[in-house]
């Protein structure tokens, strides 16, 4: 989860976001580099002491600052455009959660087998047990069994929501009246934390989520409990 | 243990604070190419034309030029490990759910029909 002061991405808990970090990575060298380049060229000229009245034009540096920008442009859009697609792909999902977003709490279904829904509200500062996050903890977290392909189908009751979980590498919309899909694979177990992305009132930072990753065995004895106290 | 990594984790260089150094794959590398390439190419076209300004000119476009072409170089074949140990992974999963029956990916083709009967 994040730490304070963080300015990083979090650890990456989805091959996708792991392929993020890396793009990230990828992309921020290219600007680091540009950037050196470019303030180099400031400092240059700030301290270059002639001034050259009579340079009309000059055709080699044209051709060098049109074709490298297009050369690195290209660097960098491939492996986006690789990226773009690749978060697009839903392969045969295991399971398929519906996520609804409310104001101020989400509401999660799983009605795959049985009919299991539940809310999911934030646990108040002066509720929390020690060890557990301000504005992130909540009282019933969204179970799913880690290493398994999970659709999430995210809407809304009211207004506008967005459904996001960072270490996942996940964000969708969720509008009233329509029906957003998005997917995951949890490759590790472990607690991961979001917060709603989209403004929806007064307690719009107040209605975070917490999605936990475990064995399918924990999955089913959990999804069992949870159907016998409903 | 934990201490261990949060020492590792404190000594990590961060480039304008955001590009971690230690920790990113292939970073390290190219920029110690780039300083090379950037020391190599200044100091040739100083040796050649003895301009000064104009060899550290050369010595940043040296640098860029090193430095892009280690890392893109270092990352596509990152990139390419990456997507063998994935490829790896699935099929050590595979090997471990199917092994014994028929969709063993280890299992070499009968020639004769039927295959084995259990």
């Amino acid at each position: 989860m994040a730490h304070p002061s963080q300015l990083g991405f979090q650890d990456a808990a989805s091959p996708v976001m792991e392929e993020l970090l890396h793009f990230h990575d990828h992309a921020l060298m290219i600007v680091f580099l540009i950037s050196t380049l470019v303030l180099y060229i400031i400092v240059a000229m700030v301290t270059a002491k002639v001034t050259n009245k009579y340079i009309i034009d000059s055709q080699e540096i044209e051709i060098v600052w049109t074709v490298l920008p297009a050369v690195i442009l290209t660097l960098i859009a491939l492996p986006s455009l690789r990226i773009l697609y690749l978060m697009d792909e839903i392969n045969d999902p295991h399971l398929t959660v519906k996520a609804m977003g409310h104001q101020w709490y989400w509401s999660y279904e799983y009605t795959d087998y049985e009919n299991l829904g539940f809310d999911s509200y934030m646990i108040p500062t002066q509720d929390l047990s020690p060890g557990q996050f301000r504005l992130l903890e909540t009282d019933h977290r969204m179970v799913v069994p880690m290493e398994s392909p999970i659709r999430v189908l995210v809407s809304a009751e009211d207004v506008l929501h967005s459904w996001a979980v960072p270490a996942l590498g996940v964000k969708m919309d969720g509008v009233p009246g329509r029906l957003n899909q998005t997917a995951f694979i949890a490759s590790r177990p472990g607690v991961f934390y979001g917060q709603c992305s989209e403004i929806c009132g007064a307690n719009h930072s107040f209605m975070p989520i917490v999605v936990e990753a475990v064995p399918l065995e924990h999955f089913e004895n959990w999804s069992s409990l949870m159907l016998e106290d409903a | 243990m934990a201490e261990e990594e949060q020492s590792s984790k404190k000594q990590s260089l961060k480039l304008m604070g955001i590009l971690d150094i230690q920790n990113t794959p292939c970073a390290r590398e190219a920029l110690l190419h780039g300083a090379g390439g950037s020391v190599v190419s200044g100091l040739a076209y100083f040796l050649a034309t003895s301009r000064v300004k104009r060899s550290f000119d050369a010595g940043v476009a040296g640098f860029i030029l090193t430095t892009l072409g280690s890392w893109f170089y270092c990352r596509y074949n990152n990139a390419k490990l990456r997507v063998q140990q994935r490829l790896i992974q699935d099929g050590i999963k595979k090997k471990v759910m199917y092994e014994g029956t028929s969709l063993d990916p280890s299992r070499k083709p009968r020639g004769d029909d039927g295959g084995s009967q259990t």
